[in-house]
């Protein structure tokens, strides 16, 4: 039994079609409490959609997902899954009506019922803890990219949730702001976070990753370690290929 | 004509609109507005016999149809709603029955579908009734006994006709909102009605009020058809008034002019809303 609840998220034999296009194809992967796994790959390859499929932004076609111990196929379950499970979008996704403050109250008091008091006093610890506690009354609109991607980091952080997925959390951003994101993640994942990365920023796999899964046309064709992070060491040859890309 | 040339704008500062001028502020509406009020008085100031008497004629009618145009509104508003949910539903039956709905009423005339209300419903009602005269006596009795009133046929009449392009005015507001919006309320742990009455529908409102706000106007110009199922509104009042009377030109210049005020005055705020809403955004 603690075995299997050392699994934090399981994924097995997930296969998703979008129509003709083979997304995922027989994947299975499985994440311990605590690590810190990136998922990287070149485009199309299915790392976001495995990504969505943990918390069931897609549904599988085949296949089973359990995430800390709740299988995913209920309708039931989904809402209670995605509240443990918190997520940072590519292009953020704040709410642009509500102020950076209430982006972070509202799921805290609609799912949780936190009294709003409770509430605003937990969203403005998250916006010190990611450095920006003197914009909880900025509308999202006020915010530059790197502002906004730490209110979404803290929205998700406000549930308190036991896993995050970041699905390409700097790639919107200019490079001068994307140092500020990493440092926020960075720092989770020293807490001991467990996240799922879709990323290519390399300095921050080196610093934070435990494993390394490298994503080719809906399969995970090759798993590593930073340290094993090098040209040499990549068994595949596809797997060259791509970081000979990004490396250099 | 001097080219204008826009400053760039800091992004960060709120765009506040300049202090116009009174000079600036007498645009077209306003000369048109004043226009027709400076008519309106002048009218009934020299001739108060028959204007004045129009007026003083009109004013039980005028009260009736903002009272059915409002009262409508705030229907057509709320089956707009669940129309425009109904119609982006992935349940197939519920997204069915809306589409087939949006699809009937906007293929018929509203004045077909005031007189079908008015006039052929209660023959359908009635055979109801009579149907079930043996299953269900005391239902049927009471279907027999039903007599429509006109001011509930012209709301119900008004609410299904504008009720349909509300839905798809609804409809549109809540595409045009991202779905990474939805995405990320989901993905918090809030429901699907939740996340639609906390991020997607404040949104959606916002996009559509010009929309929206038109369609009032609309609707109290085609409140008028409600004068063919007996209900004593402007228009009708202005029917009288002229079968009494004999004075067409007359009559049918104050009805015209009472309307104009009400639809100027409405256009106007329409217009405003559109002003705020394109700032916000």
């Amino acid at each position: 039994m603690k075995e299997l609840a050392d699994n934090i998220i399981e994924i097995e034999h997930v296969s998703k079609k979008f129509g003709r296009v083979v997304a995922l194809d027989d994947v299975s992967l499985t994440v311990e409490r605590g690590e810190v796994v990136v998922i990287i790959g070149p485009s199309g390859s299915g790392k976001s959609t495995l990504l969505r499929c943990i918390n069931h932004l897609e549904s599988v076609d085949s296949g089973r997902i359990v995430v800390d111990g709740i299988p995913l196929t209920q309708a039931k379950n989904i809402d209670k899954v995605r509240a443990e499970v918190g997520m940072v979008f590519q292009l953020f996704n704040l709410f642009p009506h509500l102020t950076a403050l209430q982006n972070i109250t509202l799921a805290q008091t609609v799912v949780r019922k936190t009294s709003a008091s409770e509430a605003t006093s937990l969203a403005r610890d998250l916006l010190a803890k990611v450095g920006i506690p003197e914009k909880a009354d900025a509308y999202p609109a006020q915010l530059s990219g790197g502002q906004q991607q730490r209110v979404a980091i803290a929205r998700a952080l406000a549930m308190q949730p036991r896993i995050m997925l970041f699905d390409e959390p700097t790639s919107a951003l200019d490079p001068e702001m994307i140092k500020e994101v990493l440092d926020v993640m960075l720092d989770l994942a020293r807490e001991g976070m467990t996240m799922v990365v879709v990323s290519h920023e390399m300095g921050f796999v080196k610093a934070a990753a435990k494993r390394i899964i490298f994503m080719c046309e809906g399969h995970v064709i090759e798993e590593t370690t930073p340290d094993g992070l090098s040209l040499s060491a990549c068994k595949e040859e596809r797997t060259r290929q791509f970081l000979g890309k990004i490396l250099s | 004509m001097t080219v204008k040339t826009r400053p760039v704008q800091n992004k960060t500062s709120e765009t506040t609109p300049e202090e116009k001028s009174l000079w600036q502020r007498l645009d077209r509406w306003w000369l048109l507005f004043v226009g027709v009020v400076v008519l309106t008085l002048w009218l009934t100031q020299t001739r108060p016999d028959p204007y004045r008497r129009i007026l003083v004629y009109l004013e039980d009618g005028l009260r009736v149809t903002v009272g059915v145009t409002v009262v409508s509104f705030v229907f057509i508003v709320l089956v707009g709603l669940i129309g425009g949910l109904g119609r982006i539903s992935k349940n197939p039956l519920i997204k069915g029955v809306a589409s087939v709905y949006v699809e009937i009423v906007r293929g018929i005339p509203l004045l077909v579908q005031l007189m079908f209300i008015y006039y052929a419903s209660p023959i359908v009602i009635r055979g109801l009734g009579e149907s079930l005269a043996k299953s269900w006596p005391a239902m049927s009795a009471r279907l027999i006994a039903i007599k429509i009133n006109p001011f509930v046929a012209a709301i119900v009449g008004l609410t299904i006709c504008y009720g349909a392009y509300m839905s798809e005015i609804f409809r549109a507001g809540i595409e045009s909102i991202p779905k990474g919006q939805m995405e990320a309320a989901r993905s918090l742990g809030m429901g699907y009605l939740q996340s639609m009455r906390f991020v997607v529908l404040p949104q959606a409102i916002r996009m559509i009020l010009p929309p929206v706000g038109n369609e009032f106007v609309a609707l109290l110009k085609d409140s008028s058809l409600v004068s063919v199922v007996a209900v004593a509104d402007l228009t009708r009042r202005g029917r009288e008034f002229m079968a009494s009377t004999f004075m067409a030109l007359e009559t049918w210049l104050m009805v015209a002019l009472v309307y104009l005020l009400m639809t100027l005055f409405l256009s106007r705020i329409v217009a405003y809303i559109e002003e705020r809403t394109n700032y916000s955004r």
